[in-house]
């Protein structure tokens, strides 16, 4: 019994104990440092809620997918049409979480590469056993195919329904839709089941900074998603910027749309931005992040003391003025205003440098990628 | 005069020397193994297309499929200079072969390298063989027990200069003052088991770089000391081995490890000859106990040349304007190691006589790897310009014209541009005088 009694205190003197020095709060700065605690931070409050909140979206727009392949008609089309472009605005936020599940299953490159291939699109249509894994069939699928086969088949809605009513090969360019809405849907259930079951520790294990670990993986396609697909993409490629000054406006974001492609890009900036600042989904306030961790390892300009992350976050915001002198069509845009399209790329030009040079060399992680500027 | 003379005449015991050469043989061989078992050969010398050459070793370049050959030889040189098999020859063919493969692209360039060239180079001339080898074994005549001391003074000597030279690189105010580059390294392992939470600590990294500038200074000494040499050597071990655990440096600490015991006395290398002797069952050599090997005296003369190269080499960035972190004007062959995080990024764009232009896709021409080095120092940023311009004259621009817009942060400042972006770079030319298309610092670095 005395025995007992011993341990049962021993035991209550060492969790007392243990206790006590539990609460003792270490210091913002250490807690700052912590990496685990960033990346739950950021699976646990943005990455997994955000690619919940896209599945929402999805769902809706299979939803009017199927109303619309069942019915084809102009009050359907409408209804997938919105419920497309809601699905795509959502989208951009889910898409620069390119590492982990997203980058195994290079789901980017399965919806948004664009512009979309038309002749190959046409193709498939003729052929519904053609391949849809390959990197040719990347422009063939996705947001931007359907952009093309709910906006870009016909002129008006009248003849776009009636493109898929016609009685010889409309059932094909149906049941096209359907395989391309269909292919979404599992491979973004792919995505998230692996989130949703043992990515997550994984992505929250990986703690070091070495070039399979997680903060290293994400940083890489975090960096990557700025250069290429915001920079490039939504503006270097259209404006010509990055190319001698020649312009293209049919490779802009949702070309047949035309008038979300602002939005588009306005959206996946201010994901980019909150993604950066750790503001969570649900809540929209802001944890552990690369900002903090950045604040943490008080990483500042030494000529004049400011905060790396300051410097950073006052360059997107930057940015984000520049985008606000745009109007919604970029088409018309790049077409009629192109200037201003080209300032949000050197804007942006700025913004990478920070990214994939003093941000990169201040958290001492290598960038493994290597970008394609210029193809 | 008397003292150099009698100095020069003074023996030693052969074994530290041969125990040196073994050991440094094998890791050697190790380390060109580990390198081929890592596809390291193919990644870095076969599989790029472009290849950063050395100023007026132009000619090295790798030999595509061959390069393993290159690599066969080198490891087998470096087994048979272990084993003490046909010693000279193996010896220069390891120098010769390793040297070659260091010089194929600059962006592979470590000291630890050019230290082991170097120390290749000692070898080439030093009796190494004469004890404990096969050649030894098999030749009675040139077998001998005690060589001039000067012979393992001067492997001694090399490595004292390594370390002291990279002390004295240390003594600098980002090093000492803002503890940079450990600043942004150390909180980079603070996931480690057991020590990793004190780098979460702003004073560590100035603990860190204190006691790595101090070590680096004072260890050759202390090594050279008898009485201090015990100590050292347990510092060398704790130093080398936080150095592999924290940072990705390969070979090299093992090998400054095993090399420092060239600093033990003559007893103890031969305890541990007497060691391998009794473990492997080795037929015994039995050494004729006066003989003395005579090194022919216009070796005197190269070790001198040599060592005064090695003394002076180092100081040559006195010579040249601003700030040698930011130029990298001598910077290399200094022993200046993990003294800076650098990173950049360049931006190329080519102009042609018809209006042509094409903003370069590094990822076409170039590796991750040399892409990394080439986008923060000058000289590669000319050498990859000259390439791009021969490049794009074949595709048809005429008179190609080459800009870059480069961005570089260095130890924890905000990054700015480095290179002019106003210069034609197709119109200047490398050499050894300083590079005016290199944008001002504008900030001191203090020291050495």
């Amino acid at each position: 019994m005395k025995k007992y009694l011993l341990i049962v205190l021993t035991g209550l003197i060492w969790a007392c104990g243990s206790n006590g020095t539990g609460t003792e709060d270490p210091t913002p700065q250490e807690e700052g440092k912590d990496r685990k605690a960033i990346l739950s931070h950021l699976a646990d409050q943005v990455i997994i809620p955000a690619y919940a909140n896209f599945k929402v979206k999805l769902d809706a727009m299979l939803v009017k997918s199927e109303a619309f392949s069942n019915q084809p008609n102009a009050t359907n089309l409408a209804a997938f049409r919105s419920a497309w472009i809601e699905a795509y605005i959502e989208w951009q936020k889910v898409e620069l979480f390119d590492f982990g599940p997203a980058e195994k299953q290079t789901i980017r490159n399965f919806f948004n590469i664009y512009p979309a291939n038309e002749n190959g699109i046409l193709a498939n249509i003729a052929d519904p056993t053609s391949n849809l894994e390959v990197p040719a069939s990347y422009a063939q699928q996705g947001f931007p195919a359907l952009d093309f086969l709910i906006n870009g088949v016909a002129k008006t809605d009248e003849e776009i329904v009636a493109y898929y009513t016609a009685p010889s090969d409309g059932a094909k360019r149906i049941a096209y839709i359907k395989r391309l809405t269909s292919r979404m849907n599992t491979l973004l259930d792919k995505v998230i089941g692996e989130w949703n079951t043992s990515y997550r520790d994984t992505y929250i294990s990986k703690t070091g900074l070495d070039i399979s670990s997680s903060t290293s993986l994400m940083i890489n396609g975090f960096v990557l998603h700025y250069e290429r697909f915001i920079r490039s993409g939504k503006f270097g490629i259209p404006s010509g910027a990055m190319l001698n000054g020649v312009i293209a406006p049919e490779k802009v974001e949702a070309y047949y749309k035309k008038d979300i492609s602002l939005v588009l890009a306005k959206t996946a900036h201010q994901a980019y931005v909150d993604f950066f600042n750790g503001k969570a989904i649900k809540t929209g306030l802001e944890g552990p992040s690369i900002k903090t961790y950045l604040d943490a390892l008080k990483a500042k300009d030494s000529a004049t003391g400011k905060n790396l992350s300051d410097i950073m976050n006052a360059q997107l915001e930057a940015t984000k003025l520049k985008l606000d002198l745009l109007r919604p069509n970029l088409f018309e845009e790049v077409k009629s205003n192109n200037q201003a399209m080209i300032s949000v790329y050197t804007e942006m030009q700025k913004t990478v440098r920070l990214l994939k040079v003093d941000m990169t060399s201040a958290m001492s992680i290598t960038i493994t990628y290597t970008d394609n500027d210029g193809d | 005069m008397m003292g150099i003379n009698q100095y020069v005449k003074k023996t030693t015991n052969a074994a530290p020397l041969a125990v040196f050469r073994i050991c440094f043989g094998l890791m050697l061989f190790g380390s060109i193994i580990r390198f081929w078992n890592k596809g390291w050969i193919e990644s870095l010398y076969i599989k790029p297309t472009y290849f950063f050459t050395f100023y007026g070793f132009e000619w090295v370049k790798p030999w595509g499929e061959y390069t393993y050959a290159l690599f066969f030889i080198c490891a087998l040189s470096a087994f048979m200079v272990a084993i003490g098999l046909f010693y000279r020859v193996a010896i220069s063919s390891l120098f010769l072969s390793f040297s070659y493969i260091e010089l194929m692209d600059k962006s592979t360039y470590l000291n630890h390298y050019y230290f082991i060239s170097l120390i290749c180079l000692l070898l080439v001339f030093l009796p190494a063989q004469v004890y404990f080898s096969v050649d030894s074994y098999r030749h009675k005549q040139i077998r001998a027990q005690f060589i001039p001391q000067w012979n393992i003074d001067s492997i001694k000597l090399m490595m004292a200069i390594l370390y002291f030279y990279a002390g004295l690189a240390k003594v600098n105010s980002d090093w000492l003052w803002h503890a940079q580059p450990l600043s942004i390294w150390l909180p980079a392992r603070n996931d480690m088991p057991i020590i990793g939470f004190l780098f979460n600590y702003t004073w560590i990294p100035y603990l860190f770089s204190w006691f790595g500038c101090l070590y680096d200074l004072s260890i050759p000494f202390l090594l050279w000391n008898k009485k201090t040499r015990i100590w050292a050597y347990v510092a060398v071990i704790v130093f080398h081995v936080l150095t592999a655990l924290l940072f990705p440096i390969g070979m090299f600490p093992h090998i400054m490890m095993v090399a420092a015991l060239i600093f033990f006395s003559a007893e103890f290398h031969q305890n541990v000859m007497n060691r391998m002797v009794a473990f492997f069952r080795l037929p015994i050599e039995k050494q004729q106990p006066s003989s003395v090997y005579q090194a022919p005296r216009f070796l005197h003369w190269g070790f001198v040349l040599f060592f005064a190269f090695q003394i002076i080499f180092p100081f040559r960035y006195l010579i040249y304007p601003d700030e040698l972190f930011w130029t990298e004007e001598g910077y290399r062959f200094s022993w200046r190691v993990m003294l800076m995080e650098k990173a950049g990024y360049a931006q190329f764009t080519v102009k042609g006589g018809q209006g042509q232009q094409a903003v370069v896709n590094n990822n076409v021409h170039l590796s991750t790897l040399q892409e990394k080095m080439m986008s923060t120092q000058p000289d590669m940023i000319l050498q990859y310009a000259h390439y791009l311009c021969d490049y794009y004259a074949k595709l048809g621009f005429s008179s190609p014209q080459v800009y870059v817009d480069s961005y570089v942060a260095l130890n924890g400042r905000l990054g700015k541009p480095l290179i002019n972006p106003q210069t034609d770079l197709a119109k200047e030319q490398d050499s050894f005088t300083h590079k005016t298309w290199i944008l001002p610092f504008n900030d001191t670095i203090k020291g050495f």
